[in-house]
């Protein structure tokens, strides 16, 4: 690890002043599992960190009158995963943030952190998109709210600008016939990270017609997407494993996937449509 | 170098003020500065876990914070799980009794999961404690005897001490 | 003695170092630390082959911290542990990329990895090859000169192999290839060395063996090896990966008699990867053949294995690839052609298994394959050529025990294959399939020298307690738990009045260590030779005290009784004190050396019986394929082993279980990924190894077995099973879905692009 300056700021405000003030230099700082590979594999370089996990603004859970949900940036997925208000209202979440990395990062790591790092072989920025979450983010006294959708710009990339800091994650209401559901592909169970993640957030109405599809693909892109042709040949329609598959068949076929060491892009694809598909046929199964 | 900073550390219950480098990790603060080499330098990737120590009351891994992150709070290592006179925690006592270590490398980090895991109080079945050493990698033994030796200590908490 | 005499035989005990390890007391070398120690970082090459122009080390020195910077020029003289093609440090040429090139000493880590940023190396680029039989090519670049690329060519020829396809009523052919696979110990190699004032060295770090690590650092540092000590750290595992082919020890030697200081070289993760020596990838093209009653009755081979940029001890893994499996199987025909190629790659060498798993690989899916075209249940038509007892094989093996046989139908019937088989429906995409592999291993090898012996000292202190004071050491796996429970249970002591010693150079007997699974049955048989000749000792001793005859007496948990009187007795610490402590007296001690009862192999002809027994290992595994995503899912595993006499069941049962785990990483997912060279996933996150949900907890059986040369009847236990995994698995998928995958790891895009090429699925 290369030598750097650690700022410890008392507040945001504080905290998004540094970031200014040292521009490219600066990286903030919360759980650090993923800053502290990168620094310790001198993979980045920063003249500053300045050290957000001690900001007491930027905890908490808060389920809202309206069923909102907002989420402090460093609430780390073990205690999203363990949150009895997320547990019951937004299941989904809850098994997500339990399978993020392996237990020791998830008692460290913050969602928050998570999200500005935008790795895309990660879980919480494919579900989290899929539930129409929106991040809040401050410099100084501004602050503005963020779709996910539009946060995440690419393989590491993110639409903060200088000196923003991620303050909370907002969830919108979850409705009564609204159902999320998120799964992750890993070639063994021995790999921590997903290859292919695929969520979707389905609300039927009373005539079992899909009224309202969100189907978001992660991790074998640079960023989450939404699968919007496939949610068009899904809306309005009483879907059977028919149109469920060429659904699916529809996303994976346009997928510019990612290939690497751990896979093709090819393989990717492969496996986006049956994961697709297999993620649709569970919202078509009856509640548990 | 840069310029060093003030951290102040509770390890083990015992509290210490220490001057250390920016860059520098909780693990190498534990391992060089206080001599408690215990929490060992495994995969540096946030997988192997042979680093695990507390964090006030929750497994971490020492080799993905710093030093700095961790002032003011408690970290426990595996060095202070042992009694009076030597006599083993009863994780260690059940790691010892199911031949659940090799190398022996990893070991410390497989116990402080179980501690912590044994802390909570809670009854696993063999499935969630499999889920719940992912953080921990183990070349030697294959798991099954590690996995007899959690459930071992988290299911019979008293046990384990029958020597 | 027989084993059911022997007290502490058969019993499972803990590893005598347990409570250390489970308390964070034991030392491993990267825990040492002495005064005025400093740290040193390597700088390795970020070319597969590049002519050395220029050093330029200026900055570096200037740094802060900084103490000295060394280069191939500080390490001049060639070395290597079969062929002496490699410096310490790279000479002239670099070979692949992670080749050791310059080592910065400094005050710590940090500073000296800041250091490392600071030195320029000039390289001019040369062409590389990276295929092996590109390399070996007309034309091809020449990694080293004068070689033609070729590091070792094993030819032989058995029999009469023409007749033997004549006669067949099946022939299988294919070719099958196996990647690097990474040791992935937990501690990755350090050393810790240091230089007393007359320049004697000593090392500390997590050898094999302390005595051969000695002999190389007196050749690589051109010292005599009275002036050097090596001691035997605690071994964070190894697999083969700290055998002394990394050049990390060697680099923390030279550093420490340049600095004249203590010097601590611990390698990251990264370095691990590069300099650890990993499984020597080949590509084995087979063909085989058996006769309608399923007698195997030709088989021909040409290997090719990788060497990479530099040798190690991987000549003589290809020779046990290219011999093997056939002191498993009865054969007589046989043609094999074995060549070890240089690459501008890592340079591969010695792992678990040592060139066992890659043939047992190949072989075990052939016999399959073979089983099929003659319509042959795959057990039974191994059970047709299995090896038994008193025969002698084709390479002249003498096969001492073997209950391969036993070890086939006991896993065969503990899946419950046929059963399975019949009842069995496809579920959604998930097929279910069953295989079966099969392996063995030496329990020593007199391969590298004429000598595969194990001497020991048992001495007594004062108050009774026995030290076995022996070389050979414990590389994690247990090995000094088994000397302790040997001479313990020889004895008649307490397994807690026993210890032994660190295996130190200075003050141990010559010995090899934990080399081919050789401690059980060659130091194990010395120990119990110690032991036995300790115990006259202390019971002729004890006669005149109690003025009885020797033959009267027995040891029991530490007291000598006068059998069938109980009330006379006299401790072994009585005995020890009395026979000390009087004009003219000496500690008690006794000394045994034994020797295996085997010979060189012929070098021309490969025949030779070279080790005292040989270990079975049979596995039956039932796999789940999902053939939507390619993905294999463990679901059960049977594992059988003849290892003699089972000293230690529970640790007995360790091995099989790790050896398994790497089997079956190697089987599913573990390979080194190269580009032109270079390492793309050299980290723990992108290279997966198994965790504890990989697969369920193997049912280990054990079969009763008795090694005639064994101590107790026991032979090796930790190699036999890592090699019968990888075949299993194939077979299993095979079983499961139709299709055979021939390269390992058989990864999920493999098996799709299988099931695709065979059109549906």
């Amino acid at each position: 690890m290369r030598a750097f300056e650690l700022l410890e700021p008392r507040s945001v405000a504080e905290a998004s002043a540094m970031l200014l003030e040292h521009g490219e230099g600066a990286r903030a700082l919360a759980g650090g599992t993923s800053l502290v590979l990168l620094l310790r594999n001198r993979l980045a370089q920063f003249s500053h960190v300045v050290h957000i996990g001690r900001l007491a603004e930027l905890r908490g859970v808060l389920l809202a009158d309206d069923g909102s949900l907002r989420i402090g940036a460093l609430t780390t997925h073990a205690e999203v995963a363990a949150h009895p208000a997320i547990r019951s209202r937004f299941p989904v979440l809850a098994e997500m943030a339990a399978q993020v990395a392996n237990p020791q990062v998830r008692n460290v790591a913050t969602l928050g952190g998570n999200l500005c790092l935008a790795d895309p072989a990660s879980d919480p920025p494919t579900c989290l998109a899929a539930l129409g979450a929106r991040v809040r983010v401050r410099r100084g006294g501004e602050a503005r709210e963020i779709e996910l959708e539009r946060f995440f710009r690419g393989y590491y990339e993110t639409a903060l600008e200088p000196g923003e800091v991620l303050t909370e994650v907002i969830v919108p209401p979850l409705a009564a016939a609204q159902k999320a559901f998120y799964t992750r592909f890993i070639t063994t169970p021995a790999e921590g990270r997903p290859l292919v993640s695929v969520a979707a957030c389905v609300a039927a109405d009373g005539a079992q017609r899909w009224q309202d599809v969100r189907l978001v693909l992660g991790a074998a892109v640079g960023a989450p997407l939404r699968m919007a042709r496939a949610e068009e040949m899904l809306k309005g329609r009483r879907p059977d494993a028919g149109l469920l598959a060429e659904a699916a068949a529809r996303a994976a076929q346009d997928l510019d996937a990612i290939g690497d060491v751990r896979a093709s892009a090819a393989y990717r694809r492969e496996v986006a449509r049956v994961l697709v598909r297999r993620v649709l046929e569970r919202a078509l199964e009856p509640a548990r | 170098m840069s310029k060093r900073i003030e951290i102040s550390l509770t390890v083990n219950g015992e509290p210490h003020q220490l001057s250390v480098e920016p860059r520098r990790l909780l693990l190498e603060v534990l391992r060089d500065d206080l001599g408690l080499t215990g929490a060992k330098r495994g995969c540096e990737e946030g997988v192997c876990g042979c680093c695990t120590v507390l964090l006030d009351g929750r497994n971490i891994k020492a080799c993905l914070m710093l030093a700095a992150q961790a002032s003011g709070r408690s970290v426990t290592t595996v060095e202070a799980l042992a009694g009076e006179n030597g006599r083993l925690h009863p994780v260690q006592e059940a790691f010892v009794k199911h031949g659940a270590l090799q190398c022996g490398y990893c070991t410390p980090g497989f116990v402080m999961t179980t501690v912590a895991l044994v802390e909570a109080k809670r009854p696993l079945d063999e499935a969630q404690a499999r889920e719940a050493l992912t953080g921990n990698i183990c070349r030697c033994t294959g798991y099954a005897h590690i996995v007899e030796a959690v459930l071992d200590a988290v299911n019979n908490p008293s046990g384990g001490s029958e020597k | 003695m027989h084993a059911d005499d022997a007290p502490l035989i058969g019993t499972s005990l803990a590893p005598i170092n347990a409570r250390d390890k489970v308390s964070g007391g034991a030392l491993y070398a990267a825990d040492l630390k002495l005064p005025r120690m400093l740290h040193a970082k390597v700088l390795r090459s970020t070319y597969a082959h590049a002519r050395i122009r220029h050093i330029d080390a200026s900055r570096a020195l200037k740094a802060p911290g900084v103490k000295a910077v060394l280069t191939g020029a500080d390490t001049p003289k060639p070395w290597g542990i079969m062929r002496k093609d490699e410096h310490v440090l790279a000479v002239d040429k670099v070979r692949f990329v992670g080749e050791e090139v310059a080592v910065v000493v400094a005050s710590d880590e940090h500073a000296a990895l800041d250091a490392l940023e600071l030195i320029r190396v000039d390289y001019e680029e040369l062409p590389a090859v990276f295929d092996m039989r590109e390399a070996l090519a007309p034309g091809a670049p020449e990694i080293h000169a004068g070689t033609g690329n070729l590091a070792r060519e094993i030819a032989f020829e058995r029999g009469d192999v023409e007749r033997g396809f004549a006669e067949a009523k099946a022939v299988h052919e294919a070719v099958y290839e196996t990647p690097y696979q990474y040791h992935a110990a937990m501690e990755p190699m350090a050393s810790v060395a240091a230089v007393d004032a007359s320049g004697r060295l000593t090392l500390w770090a997590p050898v094999h063996s302390v005595h051969r690590t000695l002999l190389r650092l007196a050749e690589v540092l051109d010292l005599p090896t009275s002036q050097i000590r090596v001691v035997q750290t605690m071994v964070g595992g190894s697999f083969g990966g700290k055998l002394g082919e990394d050049a990390n020890l060697y680099i923390a030697a030279r550093a420490a008699l340049a600095c004249r200081a203590p010097v601590r070289l611990v390698n990251t993760r990264i370095e691990d990867f590069l300099g650890a020596r990993p499984c020597m990838p080949s590509r084995i093209e087979l063909k085989m053949a058996a006769d309608a009653e399923g007698r195997l009755t030709a088989k021909q081979a040409e290997i090719y294995g990788d060497n990479g940029a530099y040798s190690g001890l991987t000549p003589e893994v290809i020779l046990v690839t290219a011999l093997r499996l056939d002191n498993l199987y009865r054969m007589k025909n046989i043609r094999t052609r074995a060549r070890l190629v240089y690459t501008n790659k890592i340079p591969s060498g010695g792992f678990r298994g040592f060139g066992g798993a890659q043939i047992a690989f190949a072989h075990e899916s052939h016999m399959d394959a073979l089983a099929e075209k003659l319509g042959m249940d795959p057990v039974e038509f191994r059970l047709k050529n299995v090896v038994t007892a008193g025969e002698r094989t084709v390479h002249d093996w003498k096969i001492s025990s073997c209950e391969v046989a036993q070890c086939l139908t006991t896993a065969d019937r503990l899946i419950r294959r046929r059963e399975k088989r019949a009842a069995r429906k496809a579920n959604g995409p998930l097929r279910r399939g069953i295989g079966i592999g099969t392996s063995l291993h030496v329990s020593g090898a007199r391969q590298l020298a004429d000598w595969d012996g194990s001497t020991v000292l048992l001495k007594f202190n004062p108050d009774g307690r026995a030290v076995v004071v022996c070389g050979e050491g414990d590389i994690g796996q247990g090995g000094t738990t088994m000397l302790a429970q040997i001479a313990a249970a020889t004895l008649g002591l307490p397994l807690e009045h026993v210890s032994v010693s660190v295996a130190d150079s200075e003050s141990t007997p010559y010995t090899w260590g934990a080399v081919a699974s050789r401690l059980t049955l060659i130091a194990g048989n010395a120990v119990m030779a110690a032991a036995r000749s300790a115990r006259r000792k202390l019971l002729a001793l004890a006669a005149q005290m109690l003025e009885v005859k020797e033959d009267d007496l027995t040891i029991k948990d530490g007291v000598i009784h006068v059998v069938g009187v109980p009330d006379l007795s006299v401790s072994v610490a009585k005995v020890c004190m009395a026979h000390q402590l009087r004009p003219g007296g000496e500690a008690v001690f006794a000394r045994a050396t034994y020797d295996a009862p085997t010979v060189v192999a012929d070098h021309k002809t490969y025949l030779g019986n070279v080790s005292a027994a040989c270990s079975f290992a049979v596995q039956a595994i039932e796999v789940e394929v999902d053939i939507e995503t390619g993905t294999v899912r463990i679901v059960d595993i049977v594992a059988v082993d003849d290892v003699g006499k089972a000293l230690n069941p529970q640790s007995v049962e360790g091995q099989i279980h790790g050896a398994i785990a790497q089997g079956a990483g190697y089987a599913l997912h573990e390979q080194l990924v190269l580009e032109n060279g270079r390492l793309l996933n050299g980290n723990l996150a992108d290279y997966v190894v198994p965790n504890a949900l990989s697969f369920p907890a193997p049912r280990t059986v054990i079969v009763d077995g008795y090694e005639p040369n064994g101590p107790y009847g026991a032979k090796g236990a930790s190699e036999a099973p890592i090699s019968a995994t990888a075949g299993a698995i194939a077979n299993a998928v095979y079983d499961a879905i139709g299709v055979r995958i021939t390269s390992l790891p058989i990864t999920p895009e493999k098996v799709l692009e299988a099931l695709r090429a065979r059109g549906g699925a």
